[in-house]
């Protein structure tokens, strides 16, 4: 593994790379069964997602008490620390959309195109993961930031879509109607949030060159 | 746990054409002109509309940028003076939603045609162009599983 290998073989270190990859992991599961609560309209699974943020918290806690105790060099330390931050904002933005479906039926004009970017954002997950265990093997990420990139183009078309849909849908009160502008607006940030973490992932990459 | 869209993270999943397709298609009545269909396709920023022809089942042809140029412009015909059933290509080339892009690349290349339209019972429901072949192209070679 690339970056045990340039800094240490310690424990430290092990544990840190362990949990942020359990961290992504967690992050690509909440994601899939957030979709799979879209698709299949199942509250149970919108629940999971929140279990799982929350089992995502604690592995967030774990991984900057680990750095702070000494793992890896000084200077990586907050790259790494800022890392683990973006990816946890993703899991919270992601909550704050599946909490919409827990007291609301997505309005049937926006529901293909909310499935597909809950899919989409799945997929960046999947790049995320693809991309960190890449750069543990110390292999160039170009092409896959620049996948996530397109999968963020392509969320942010349908964004657009997602909003003008949404002005022909009936609201019946002022709340109603900013839940349901919030929820668009959270769906659809996740793969902004996404899209940082990749780059901050290309960053530390460089920076251990 | 409930994962419907890979057997484990970073392991992928099976990238399908519904997720790439564009939705944002635009259609045209056969009985309108070409001028109408210019404005609409100016106004839309897109290269091409879904004609509508009537009767009792759906029936589509396309009307692209190329076509209105290459045979009303270049020619000197008057946009308004020439309706667009005249011009459209029919049929449209449908593939299902569950295609690949493989698939869906050689279709293209053995017809000959930039864009694919995606069908669900008859009816159109999103488009598939060159450039987001090229798009899937690239993720899926990130992925490790690419169309070429």
């Amino acid at each position: 593994m690339f970056l045990e290998k340039i800094f240490s073989h310690g424990k430290k270190e092990r544990y840190v790379i362990e949990d942020i990859r359990r961290h992504i992991e967690l992050l690509c599961k909440a994601c899939d069964a957030f979709t799979v609560a879209l698709e299949k309209q199942n509250r149970d699974l919108i629940w999971e997602v929140v279990e799982l943020e929350r089992e995502a918290d604690s592995v967030r806690r774990q991984v900057i008490s680990h750095i702070y105790e000494g793992a890896f060099l000084p200077y990586l330390r907050p790259d790494l620390c800022k890392f683990v931050e973006i990816v946890d904002e993703v899991f919270d933005v992601l909550k704050e959309a599946a909490f919409y479906c827990v007291e609301n039926k997505i309005p049937e004009p926006l529901r293909d195109e909310s499935i597909r970017v809950a899919l989409l954002n799945f997929r960046m997950c999947d790049m995320l993961m693809s991309s960190f265990e890449a750069m543990l093997e110390g292999q160039d990420l170009r092409e896959k930031t620049l996948a996530v990139r397109i999968f963020e183009k392509k969320i942010d078309d349908i964004k657009h879509d997602l909003s003008k849909e949404a002005e022909g849908v009936r609201i019946d009160n002022f709340w109603a109607g900013k839940a349901l502008s919030d929820f668009i607006a959270n769906l659809t940030m996740i793969s902004d949030i996404i899209e940082d973490a990749s780059d901050h992932l290309q960053i530390i990459n460089v920076s251990t060159r | 746990m409930a994962c419907n869209h890979a057997n484990k993270p970073g392991g992928g999943g099976v990238m399908k054409i519904h997720e790439f397709m564009t939705r944002k298609i635009e259609f045209i009545d056969a009985n309108k002109s070409v001028y109408d269909a210019v404005e609409q396709m100016v106004d839309r920023r897109i290269r091409s509309v879904v004609v509508r022809f009537s009767g009792k089942d759906p029936d589509y042809g396309v009307l692209t940028s190329r076509d209105i140029v290459f045979r009303v412009l270049a020619k000197g015909i008057d946009p308004k003076k020439i309706k667009v059933s005249e011009v459209a290509s029919k049929p449209i080339a449908c593939i299902d939603k569950d295609t690949d892009f493989a698939d869906a690349a050689a279709i293209m290349e053995k017809s000959n045609i930039a864009r694919l339209f995606i069908c669900d019972k008859g009816s159109v429901i999103g488009l598939i162009s060159l450039l987001d072949v090229m798009a899937a192209e690239l993720v899926m070679r990130a992925r490790g599983n690419h169309v070429s």
